[in-house]
């Protein structure tokens, strides 16, 4: 069975409705309306590294306009904000991206000689590969767990990509659409509201 | 909490903040912040003579303070809590969107060490007016006899104070006043002497498909227990709360008030009575006098430190914040056990992917349990577990699918795409006690300049041989009902333990009535009192206790 393919704009059209409430509505649609976020907290190369490996961690070749995943560590960072938790052996947030963008640096030119912003998508992933393995080369893992440094950007790129409006229609998510309650909650048994998956 | 941000915005802070973060330090001295000598604004204020004493201070407003706030206030004594996040109006305020919740999640930041470094935040630590409960699933499974048993029957871990017959009418009670919605008659441990309020909530497509294996495979299994209305619903002290509407969104917090937490329940009614509650209210300092009474506490509230007296004071801050206080001021420590013992439930979760169109965002996410596992005939650990569907909100499993998982690329956006079509089911497992696994006070320093909480956790042979059967198990079931593509993820739930009840000072904090054997006037109600982790969820033995503690103590004000 192939992952289903939903219909675009299912979730904007339901945020026009009054089957979403207001404080929901505000939220999503402060995403969807966005402007192009300028870094604060990194330097311009080092937040276009970030981005970088943000699209190949999560990459977008089906959107003209990607959605910004790396805005929301860049201001998560700026503002000093936590989620509750660290592990004990990592380094405090913004330290730990910070050595661990550098680590991907070094990883890629001690494997291609080349910045990782100059490697072609095929090496990138390589490097990443690398990373997610834990064998990435780089002085910098010698002060950053390599795994859990990984682990912990993959998730908060993940997380921001899956809170977009637009990601929820990739993958037929209309929960936010709340207002009428869900009756039809047994499998297969759809509400009007939701989308079915397109036919291959 | 975002440590940092308050200090950039020069919020007042009386105390001198060491700043960690190496980055953060040199953008201050570049700015030249915080090196000039304190302004007015930063010195200390002297606080206010104290003049206003109440009868009890209650400190957490979660399922450990809000019970026993509301008895007291019920019983006539002026009583006041004071809880460190804010008050909202769910109605208006709370989104379906899981980012936009995050407030309600106690996010200042602990430190998590050990093999099994335990998550906290949306895992299981809240904070608002309400506490922890704003983002429970309401799953409200009562303890049996022999949870409270683990050294009689196994001849490990250590035995609670008393058996179940002192929890067991508060159980009934709470049940009643909370609307539970459950099946009648339960299938598992002792006879009731009646059955739940409300009949069980809908099962969703998970719940369904669980129960068919199950019924395949010869396991026995029920609509669970929610603290969640299936129907419109009477609550004293508050009027009518309406029904669930199947939004699935519990661990997000509840915007209808069909769920039980404290901000719908017990709260409004101790506030009928007369209770007085103070939102955004961190203390930091329990004073007491020569003879190591508590005399007051001291707390921050909108930047102004602020002293307030009681005759009593009640902890229910929850395994974290509790011992975090104790360790700061120095109080309740001879046992040595403040800190210590730190247990979280095994939550041992198995994932597949169905042709069956799922939508997990629908229905009570704890839909079906199991507690055939409850002693297992072929266990080779001791305890037990129980067994349960869960739903689950797209970013929380796109985020836990990325650690556990660690797809990435093409392959994660492929793979959640068949969100619609993804059903879990889990444990809640028994975690005994063990030296290796406590909490202490790190060096490090948040906004407030007080030391961040380490939390070591390392599972042990009984939690690992305990995984082990699960997954084993809930890998038969979910194959027999049909799921594809099967992965597990270990993770630990539930913060248990760290200010132990027991029959003695010299190996517990606390004697069975929840009092401080070292402090007179001080009780702590909350997970922290807890001697074993129980095999259930824990709020409902929590807010058990937490009537409970408030009936020994009017017993023995009274007298």
């Amino acid at each position: 069975m192939s992952a289903p393919v939903y219909p675009s704009g299912t979730v904007r059209s339901l945020l026009a409705t009054d089957l979403v409430t207001d404080a929901t509505r505000a939220a999503l649609q402060a995403r969807l309306d966005a402007p192009v976020h300028e870094p604060e907290f990194f330097e311009p190369q080092t937040y276009a590294l970030l981005q970088a490996v943000a699209a190949r961690l999560i990459p977008q070749p089906d959107r003209t306009e990607p959605i910004d995943v790396a805005a929301g560590i860049d201001k998560r960072l700026v503002d000093g904000k936590a989620d509750g938790w660290r592990y004990d052996a990592m380094p405090p947030d913004r330290e730990a991206y910070r050595l661990g963008l550098g680590g991907i640096n070094q990883a890629a030119l001690s494997l291609f000689q080349q910045p990782f912003l100059k490697l072609p998508e095929v090496q990138q992933d390589a490097v990443l590969e690398a990373v997610a393995a834990g064998t990435a080369p780089g002085d910098n893992w010698q002060q950053l767990p390599i795994g859990r440094f990984f682990e912990e950007m993959l998730a908060e790129l993940t997380e921001n990509y899956y809170s977009h409006p637009l990601a929820q229609e990739e993958i037929g998510y209309v929960g936010m659409a709340d207002v009428p309650g869900w009756t039809h909650i047994q499998p297969n048994d759809l509400e009007p509201r939701e989308p079915e998956r397109l036919t291959d | 909490m975002p440590d940092e941000e308050v200090l950039e915005e020069g919020v007042l802070n009386p105390i001198k903040t060491e700043i960690q973060d190496p980055l953060l330090q040199a953008i201050l001295e570049e700015n030249g912040e915080f090196l000039t000598a304190p302004t007015e604004l930063e010195q200390p204020a002297p606080l206010p003579d104290p003049v206003d004493e109440v009868d009890c201070v209650v400190i957490g407003t979660g399922a450990g303070g809000a019970p026993l706030l509301a008895r007291l206030a019920m019983a006539g004594l002026k009583v006041v809590a004071l809880e460190a996040g804010p008050r909202r109006n769910p109605i208006t305020d709370y989104a379906t969107d899981e980012k936009a919740q995050a407030f309600l999640f106690w996010n200042d930041e602990r430190l998590s060490a050990g093999q099994n470094p335990v998550a906290f935040g949306n895992n299981n630590s809240g904070t608002g007016v309400g506490g922890s409960t704003l983002h429970y699933t309401a799953y409200t499974p009562r303890a049996q006899d022999d949870d409270l048993h683990l050294h009689r029957d196994f001849g490990v871990g250590v035995d609670w104070p008393f058996g179940i017959e002192e929890l067991e009418p508060y159980y009934d009670e709470l049940e009643q006043f909370l609307g539970v919605s459950g099946p009648t008659p339960y299938l598992w441990g002792a006879p009731r002497r009646r059955g739940y309020p409300l009949a069980p909530l809908p099962l969703n497509g998970a719940a369904l498909l669980m129960q068919q294996a199950c019924a395949q495979l010869g396991i026995q299994t029920s609509p669970a227990a929610n603290a969640a209305l299936s129907a419109r619903y009477y609550q004293e002290g508050v009027g009518w709360r309406e029904a669930c509407t199947n939004r699935g969104f519990c661990q997000a917090g509840c915007n209808v008030g069909a769920k039980a937490s404290m901000d719908v329940t017990f709260l409004p009614l101790a506030e009928a009575h007369g209770a007085e509650i103070r939102a955004d209210a961190f203390v930091t300092e329990i004073e007491r006098d020569e003879k190591g009474r508590v005399t007051g506490v001291v707390y921050e509230q909108y930047g102004v430190t602020v002293r307030q007296r009681c005759r009593h004071l009640f902890l229910c801050a929850g395994a974290v914040e509790t011992p975090r206080l104790l360790l700061l001021n120095e109080l309740a420590l001879t046992s040595g056990q403040v800190g210590k013992h730190f247990m979280a439930h095994p939550g041992m979760q198995v994932w597949g992917t169905f042709a069956e169109d799922i939508r997990p965002y629908k229905g009570i996410p704890g839909g079906l349990i199991s507690e055939d596992t409850h002693r297992p005939k072929d266990a080779d650990f001791a305890g037990g577990y129980l067994l349960q569907s869960i739903g689950v909100m797209p970013v929380t499993f796109a985020s836990q699918m990325a650690r556990g998982r660690k797809l990435w690329g093409q392959q994660l956006r492929d793979y959640m795409r068949n969100y619609n079509h993804i059903a879990g089911i889990n444990i809640l497992g028994d975690c005994l006690p063990h030296a290796d696994n406590f909490l202490e006070l790190s060096d490090e320093k948040d906004a407030r300049g007080l030391p961040k909480p380490r939390l070591h956790f390392t599972a042990q042979e009984n939690e690992l041989r305990m995984n082990a059967h699960s997954e084993k198990l809930m890998r038969e079931i979910w194959t027999a009902a049909g799921a594809t593509d099967l992965w597990a993820f270990e993770r630990y739930a539930h913060v248990i333990g760290t200010a132990r009840m027991g029959l003695s000072g010299d190996d517990a904090v606390v004697n069975p009535d929840g009092r401080a054997f070292d402090v007179p006037n001080l009780y702590i109600c909350d997970n922290s009192v807890f001697p074993s982790a129980l095999s259930v969820n824990p709020a409902l033995t929590i807010m058990a206790l937490s009537l409970r503690t408030a009936d020994k103590f009017l017993a023995s004000y009274n007298a």
